[in-house]
């Protein structure tokens, strides 16, 4: 029940970095969100809860067992709990020195 | 006009303390009144304030105002329908750059509105600090500041909302960049003749871009196609400023003005990392968090049984006193027999309410107001996934042990009927207080504390194969989880109370009643010797099916009235004493009739109480659920029991 964390799929993104999806962005390093993709029922309760392209969001935590992933974006100072299948929809670039 | 109970609606997104805030006004109230909808609810109250009535309508929390989500559309069909004379928008203070969003979107509506900035104390530990007349001045109406839990600024709120009320000062809505202002007049200008005006033209132009590809859209093309084509053009044209759908253009508008807004009312100054931050990181630990979880859990049942029964017996004293005072007095008249029912119902209620429900309810209310629940919904997610559930359906679960009661009515957070059945299906089969004292009482006591145990994971076994079943039934297309974290904090007593108070009046209303009526009409069916005949009728299943003693048929019934009544009544229809019993029965029919009575059916309160929550239904699904598995597992356990 209690899987092993895993972090070796994570991508090494260097220091200026390219995209990748929410779920493969390294932890505690501030990113930014390049595309939300997905359904549009998933695309605008996103924007709802006040997440945007745009924005800058840092990957904290995630539960076990493929759990979800916490996201808390700098930005708007919300975190929020995201189903695997989301957080791969979310498109992410590490942010850039000006835009921390 | 001043005649006129002037209405005004509370909105806010979720978590901003709307419905403590409400509530706290709600204090003088004249009156109130509950009308429970199918998914969602409001809450509607007449609030006497300085000699003059408001009627005020607590609204679900909502993120936004595009029909998407049930809550929302409860929202907007409440503003389009009664057209309030005032908003009164409620705003977590401490997340204001995100909450202005939804402010943005209210002021297009050009309704008087008054702007809450409740949880001002959260604010300032979080390092900000909003100057109110600077936020007034950008958004055009007045602004408050409140402690909702405290009680602070409830006057004030009041006589701005009296002041806003008198003056009607309507606000103008927000200006978004001038390429898209184009293109809204644009659609303003073309809006049909004939198209129902919502608020105002504006407002109602910014809703039909944005309802690209939802309801609205389907309604403006099968009545005017022509009208259709201008505004997907139109659409397109925003879409191409951005890149994106034209609805993501308008919210990204609101978005940038939001924090803009923010940035230029606000002063923000890093706070240092509070005991309560590094709490919060050991409780979502992915590995330490889940050892806290069984910690807390367990400990909040141990309090629970550890407080619990020893103020049942206490608090179920007297009225068998009373009931043997009546047995002495009348002897076993019908008088007597329907009094010792009425005794019953009542002193039944009493000892459920006090020793299990409200402590249950404090501790509950405790992790809710702490953001506690939400964390452990984002801990377990995973699991519940396989059992074609949502990590939202975790605190139902967690109340259920205490009373399925309180489960149930919690159903009602769960975006989707779907979700919402399933959950109301599976908490009758989660072992409450009730239950778990006939599992002690029987198992632990008369076979030891490892069957009991044993039982309880057999138990949850059974859940999880009813859920994978359920899982089949019901078509399973969860979306995934998107679920907001509040931040942690300490809760007030007060709230807490608060949400007791409701669950407990909603008890004392619906549920109880029906308790005192059935034990009555128990009683009358025993003076009648109808037990007999019960057990008669009976005898096919309890000792045909199950190989258990006939006279243990008519304990079922009143199981259904009340689980541990099935104990109570199995000593009294087997002729013996608690140290005797083993004497009389074996290790199996001991089993198979603890199993049978865990989940023959849901009793009286929880039946009436899916009833009224989710229809007549799911309540008889629920029967026949219940029935089928307690019948299929009883007998299991009596073949697999006898061969050892």
């Amino acid at each position: 029940m209690f899987g092993k964390k895993n972090n070796n799929h994570k991508l090494d993104m260097g220091p200026t970095g390219g995209l990748c999806s929410l779920l493969e962005a390294p932890e505690g390093e501030i990113l930014k969100i390049v595309e939300i993709r997905g359904g549009q029922g998933l695309h605008r309760r996103l924007l709802a809860l006040g997440f945007h392209p745009g924005d800058l969001v840092t990957l904290e935590n995630e539960a076990l067992m493929n759990g979800p992933v916490l996201v808390k974006n700098l930005t708007t100072d919300t975190r929020i709990a995201l189903g695997r299948g989301i957080a791969q929809k979310i498109t992410v670039e590490v942010a850039t020195g000006d835009e921390r | 006009m001043n005649d006129k109970v002037p209405v005004i609606v509370f909105i806010g997104q979720p978590n901003c303390g709307k419905s403590t805030l409400f509530n706290s006004i709600a204090g003088y109230k004249a009156q109130t009144s509950n009308f429970p909808g199918t998914t969602v609810t409001h809450v509607h109250s007449e609030v006497l304030w300085k000699g003059k009535i408001y009627s005020i309508v607590d609204l679900p929390g909502t993120y936004s105002l595009s029909p998407h989500e049930p809550q929302e559309k409860v929202v907007l069909t409440h503003i389009f329908k009664e057209k309030p004379d005032l908003i009164v928008n409620v705003i977590d203070a401490s997340l204001l750059g995100r909450s202005l969003e939804l402010t943005l979107e209210l002021l297009e509506l050009e309704y008087p509105m008054v702007v809450v900035l409740n949880m001002i104390d959260l604010a300032r530990k979080k390092g900000i600090t909003i100057n109110p007349e600077e936020l007034e001045k950008k958004l055009g109406v007045p602004v408050v500041k409140t402690v909702a839990t405290r009680g602070f600024g409830t006057d004030n709120l009041m006589a701005t909302i009296e002041n806003a009320l008198k003056l009607k000062i309507r606000p103008t809505a927000p200006h978004y960049s001038r390429e898209v202002e184009k293109r809204i007049a644009e659609v303003m200008d073309i809006l049909p003749e004939d198209f129902p005006v919502v608020a105002n033209k504006r407002f109602t132009a910014v809703k039909a871009i944005e309802g690209e590809m939802l309801a609205v859209d389907k309604f403006i093309s099968e009545h005017n196609l022509a009208f259709k084509r201008e505004l997907d053009r139109l659409r397109q044209e925003i879409s191409a400023l951005r890149e994106a759908p034209a609805y993501e253009v308008i919210s990204a508008e609101r978005h940038h003005l939001a924090l803009k807004i923010f940035e230029d009312c606000c002063r923000v100054t890093r706070p240092k990392i509070s005991a309560i931050d590094k709490l919060d990181n050991l409780i979502m630990d992915p590995v330490l968090g889940y050892f806290f979880l069984l910690v807390i859990f367990a400990g909040m049942f141990y309090l629970i049984f550890k407080v619990g029964s020893p103020l049942e017996t206490w608090l179920l004293q007297p009225w068998e006193t009373i009931k043997s005072t009546i047995e002495n007095q009348f002897g076993h008249s019908l008088l007597a027999e329907l009094l010792i029912g009425l005794v019953q119902g009542i002193g039944g209620g009493i000892a459920i309410v006090f020793p299990y429900f409200i402590p249950l309810l404090f501790l509950m209310g405790f992790l809710e107001d702490a953001g506690y629940l939400a964390r452990a919904s984002f801990l377990l997610d995973a699991f519940m996934h396989r059992l074609g559930l949502h990590g939202k359906s975790v605190p139902m679960f967690i109340l259920g042990f205490g009373c399925n009661v309180p489960a149930i009515m919690a159903t009602r957070i769960l975006e989707s009927r779907r979700d919402r059945i399933v959950t109301a299906l599976l908490i009758p089969f989660v072992p409450c207080a009730a239950r778990t004292t006939i599992i002690l009482a029987l198992i632990a006591f008369l076979l030891g504390p490892w069957w009991a145990l044993g039982f309880y994971f057999f138990n949850f076994f059974v859940i999880a194969i009813l859920a994978l079943i359920l899982k089949r039934w019901f078509k399973y297309d969860s979306p995934g989880l998107i679920l907001e974290i509040p931040s942690l904090k300490v809760p007030s007593l007060k709230s807490i109370w608060q949400k007791i108070y409701f669950n407990l009046k909603e008890f004392v209303r619906f549920a109880w009643p029906i308790l005192i009526a059935g034990s009555i009409l128990l009683s009358l069916l025993s003076y009648l010797q109808f037990d007999r005949v019960i057990n008669a009728i009976l005898s096919p299943l309890v000792s045909g099916l199950l190989g258990l003693p006939q006279s243990l048929g008519v304990t079922l019934i009143f199981g259904f009235l009340r689980k541990e009544l099935s104990l109570l009544m199995m000593f009294q229809a087997l002729g013996v004493g608690y140290g005797q019993l083993m004497a009389v029965i074996t290790r199996t029919q001991l089993l198979t009739f603890v199993t049978f009575v865990t989940f023959f059916i849901p009793c009286l309160s929880t039946l009436s109480v899916l009833w009224k929550e989710l229809g007549k239904k799911v309540a008889l699904m629920s029967v026949v659920l219940n029935l089928s598995v307690a019948v299929v597992v009883s007998w299991l356990i009596r073949l697999v029991s006898s061969l050892f």
